[in-house]
């Protein structure tokens, strides 16, 4: 067991660093085929482990085994260690498996392109940090794999350097995580210097006595990290634009695992959070707003990636409603049923992109379902599975959440109502998003692309855009294959925790509790969970229906409210703000240094001593007259002096 | 001791080191320049063996010794120096020999 | 009377030293200047054996008189005449005035100090036996307590030697000069 989650940790920095060494001895297939195989040992690793833990007793399912010791000092110790308990075991297996699957994917997607092997080590190094982050047995090495996963994210977002929009969404991406980075390292020194410890079971336990201040404060530091590392308001700006980088990259890092790193986060150290309820709330507050605003930010989106990076932003919102008010299992449910739908979402979307040569604004797609009717039931079960339509696994997890929320108190039930709301906009936007692009008739670009395709069939093509490969019907099997495989774990993956029946994932995560027995803060009765259950079901199916209304086969006129709309489509107009806030005073400031302080003063001194330096010797030099005279003179009138000095001094 | 004390032998030997010094910072030939230059030297020399009179310690007039040899080597190297600046057509003037100049 | 020649002997000889001295640095032409100095060094000789230093009177007549200044009269009568045109000719006014500051202020502190420092002690002579300064009781000392001064004055004197040789030779630059005066006063 133990040896199975050092596999999983190691194997894919091993498949990373062969990559990188081999170097172009080994052909870009190869580097593909290394990275997939590494991330699959992983999962491997990993369900070994899972089957060991299984084999335990439920009190004894926290391992900790430790490397060596990587930082001893008389007050502070840190050892390099991996802890294996169900909370870890949930999110290496989500890791290793969905994120082998993408890999997988990705052999199709990038086939030909001529940077193929950097995007497969950055695969690789991207699986390694995330399992890390996510292995890690104390805080300090959880902060190692926070910081390297947002450096994956960075290189992975701006891999097509040469485009612009990349280099500058990767920036975005990062500067916006770095400030979550240092909230975090900030709550981190607070634990150090008050507890002692950053190991998990000591700050936890230390945690208890320090004053409601200093907790408030440690709660607040990581939530800002988690805030930036899952894109909740208001840190939420750059998750869209990291939509830039390939479509694989965004199913893997910006949908399954890297922001959902946020609610790991929250619920590992909920004993923490749960001592700061302010700061809890806070949390669930801007989850609950976050799912609405980027619910109806969605509404008005174009792109078929922002979309679906909408969605991934307003679903996280959901959990951090569901781990804010203490319902971790529902939350980290929705966060494992999220990440199957998700990802079958986004490789269904990049199968369409694809198939129409690198084409991502849906006003010019439509009727796909006729071209592409694996991808378009794929879509289809992914966007059920979204808005949370039974028998399909968002409709247990998300209504897990919702039914916590209402049997959470008052500031609980506008929650609620919230989340209802949100439930409406899921419908709306995502079934908007499939009507557009796969009802009606195919549209001109479509039908080009189709026919292209069928004359091309059979032939080899390798100058494509992103280097494509021919179409085989609707993509090669390394690519069709994973997006089976999560189809149906989306259908299926659900029916591991039906509440009010059987708890199995709830019980299973029992164990990570801190000084109780069940996880969960919250458990809403039978009446409230149906109740929950009717009425978001319910909303989902009217946003559809509305979708259906405006974008169906029928196609009514989109009512427009210009000022709204404009709103909207400006992203509430949070980007704007930063810009004004953050932007343009930091240039002002640099450009004010420049002039005032670097030029005159660090120039200034650097240039003035040289100058000072050869005035003076020109200054000096003036006493080598040449005059032999003047030297003997001097040599005279220093002697009188000198006898003067003798002779009183004795 | 008979005639004069070694303080008079010292009066004498320190105007005669006053005379040299005039002479080595007034005068443009470097020739001169040089026997000025001797007439401190035996002003030292001088001061020398009166100490050693006084002392009756033969040290004084080992140093004379030694200072006259150096005095003897110095003039050497400084004639062939005045020499050769005279080899080469230029002027023996203390002033205008100032290449060396910073 | 011994004791009053020994004292007009001494005035004679400070006297002639004094002002040959003054003579050295006065006349224009060095040839007279450098004769000046062989009846400087000689009336030194003389106040040497006053003060009973024979051997080095001896050495002082023979060395210094007989042989550097010979020397000297042999260059400068190479050189030619060069008498100067003003004595105490040319460099800036501060030159002057500093050089004339710097003698008398040298001259004064001497005489101070001989006055103040040590005025009693002075009077104290010793008593020395007749062989005091005596060929014999100098080379005693040059080769046992001062050894090291006798080797380094002799490799002094060897240094000189050959650098005096150097520095007379001709050099190419003077040979050139030579065949371009010949040239032109040939052409």
């Amino acid at each position: 067991m133990i040896a199975g989650a050092w596999i999983c940790l190691l194997a894919p920095l091993a498949g990373a660093l062969t990559i990188t060494l081999l170097g172009t001895t080994i052909s870009r297939n190869t580097a593909a085929w290394i990275s997939t195989t590494s991330v699959f040992a992983a999962f491997g690793g990993s369900v070994a482990a899972f089957i060991g833990l299984l084999g335990r007793e439920h009190e004894e399912r926290q391992v900790v085994t430790s490397a060596w010791t990587w930082l001893a000092t008389p007050n502070f110790k840190v050892d390099l260690s991996l802890l294996i308990d169900p909370l870890s075991l949930t999110m290496m297996l989500i890791v290793s498996g969905v994120g082998g699957l993408i890999v997988l994917y990705s052999i199709g997607y990038m086939d030909g392109d001529p940077e193929e092997r950097r995007y497969f080590a950055y695969m690789s190094l991207f699986v390694f940090s995330m399992l890390m982050l996510v292995q890690a047995a104390n805080f300090l090495l959880l902060l190692v794999g926070w910081g390297l996963v947002g450096l994956a994210s960075y290189l992975l977002i701006g891999f097509w350097h040469e485009r612009p929009e990349a280099v500058a969404a990767a920036k975005k991406a990062f500067v916006m995580n770095a400030f979550g980075d240092a909230t975090m390292a900030l709550a981190f020194f607070v634990l150090m210097w008050q507890t002692g410890s950053l190991n998990f079971e000591i700050s936890f336990e230390g945690a208890q006595t320090l004053s409601q201040t200093t907790v408030n404060l440690v709660a607040l530091g990581l939530l800002g990290g988690a805030v930036a590392k899952s894109a909740q308001l208001p840190l939420h700006t750059w998750l869209p634009d990291a939509m830039e980088g390939p479509t694989p990259v965004s199913a893997l890092i910006h949908a399954a695992t890297m922001v959902t790193a946020g609610v790991y986060l929250i619920v590992r150290a909920h004993p923490i959070f749960e001592l700061a309820p302010s700061i809890s709330n806070l949390a669930a507050g801007l989850g609950a707003i976050t799912l609405l605003l980027a619910g109806l930010v969605a509404l008005v989106q174009t792109d078929i990636k922002r979309v679906i990076a909408y969605s991934t932003m307003s679903q996280i919102g959901y959990m951090f409603v569901g781990a804010g008010l203490g319902a971790y299992s529902s939350a980290m449910f929705h966060l494992m049923t999220h990440a199957f739908f998700k990802a079958l979402l986004f490789l269904g979307a990049g199968l369409v992109i694809h198939h129409l040569a690198g084409e991502q604004d849906i006003r010019r797609m439509g009727g796909m379902k006729t071209v592409m009717p694996k991808t378009y039931i794929a879509f289809l079960i992914g966007s059920l599975a979204l808005v949370g339509i039974p028998p399909l696994s968002g409709f247990f997890s998300k209504d897990a959440i919702l039914a916590s929320a209402l049997a959470s108190g008052g500031y609980g039930q506008f929650l609620f109502i919230l989340g209802l709301i949100g439930t409406l906009l899921t419908g709306l936007y995502t079934f908007r998003l499939l009507f557009v692009v796969f009802l009606g008739e195919p549209s001109p670009l479509v039908r080009e692309h189709t026919q292209a395709a069928q004359a091309h069939a059979g032939e080899e093509d390798a100058s494509r855009p992103h280097g494509e490969p021919v179409h085989h019907g609707e993509g090669p099997s390394t690519m069709t294959w994973p997006v089976g495989v999560l189809a149906v774990l989306a259908v299926a993956g659900g029916w591991i925790q039906i509440a009010g029946l059987w708890h199995p994932f709830g019980h299973w995560l029992d164990s990570i509790a801190f000084g109780r027995d069940h996880i969960d803060l919250v458990e809403p009765t039978v009446t409230q969970d149906y109740v929950a259950s009717a009425l978001a079901v319910a909303l989902g199916l009217v946003g559809i229906y509305v979708a259906w209304v405006f974008y169906g086969a029928r196609k009514r006129s989109v009512p427009r409210f210009e000022g709204f709309q404009e709103i909207l489509e400006h992203k509430f107009y949070f980007d704007e703000l930063y810009d004004l806030i953050f932007y343009k005073p930091a240039v002002l400031l640099t450009r004010g240094l420049r002039r005032g302080v670097e030029e005159p003063v660090i120039g200034g001194s650097i240039s003035g001593v040289t100058a000072g330096a050869r005035e003076t010797a020109g200054a000096v030099g003036g006493v080598q007259t040449g005059y032999l005279r003047s030297y003997a003179l001097v040599i005279a009138l220093g002697v009188a002096v000198l006898v003067v000095v003798f002779v009183s001094v004795q | 001791m008979q005639g004069p004390d070694v303080s008079w032998y010292l009066i004498v030997a320190a105007l005669l080191f006053s005379i040299g010094t005039a002479g080595v910072l007034l005068r443009r030939s470097p020739l001169i320049v040089l026997l000025s230059l001797e007439i401190m030297l035996n002003a030292a020399n001088l001061a020398l063996i009166s100490f050693a009179r006084m002392h009756g310690d033969h040290t004084g007039q080992v140093f004379a010794l030694a200072v006259m040899a150096v005095a003897a080597s110095e003039v050497v190297v400084g004639l062939g120096l005045i020499v050769a600046i005279a080899r080469r057509r230029l002027d023996l003037d203390v002033d205008r020999l100032r290449v060396l100049r910073g | 009377m011994g004791d009053f020649l020994v004292w007009a002997i001494w005035f004679l000889a400070a006297a002639g030293c004094l002002g040959s001295g003054l003579a050295v640095i006065t006349f224009t032409n060095p040839f007279y200047s450098a004769l000046a100095l062989i009846s400087n060094l000689g009336s030194l000789a003389v106040l040497f054996l006053l003060a009973s230093a024979e051997f080095l009177a001896a050495a002082q007549v023979l060395v210094y008189a007989g042989a550097v200044m010979v020397m000297f009269l042999f260059v400068i009568a190479y050189l030619g005449d060069r008498s100067e045109g003003v004595r105490l000719s040319g460099g800036p006014n501060w030159v002057r005035i500093g050089a004339v500051v710097a003698a008398t202020a040298l001259l004064v502190e001497v005489v101070v100090v001989i006055g103040l420092a040590a005025d009693d002690q002075l009077s104290d002579t010793a008593e020395i036996q007749r062989s005091f300064g005596s060929p014999e009781e100098i080379g005693r000392l040059f080769l046992t307590d001062h050894l090291l001064a006798f080797e380094i004055t002799s490799i002094v004197l060897l240094v000189a030697a050959v650098g005096g040789v150097v520095l007379g030779s001709r050099s190419r630059a003077e040979d050139e000069l030579d065949e371009a005066e010949a040239a032109r006063a040939g052409a």
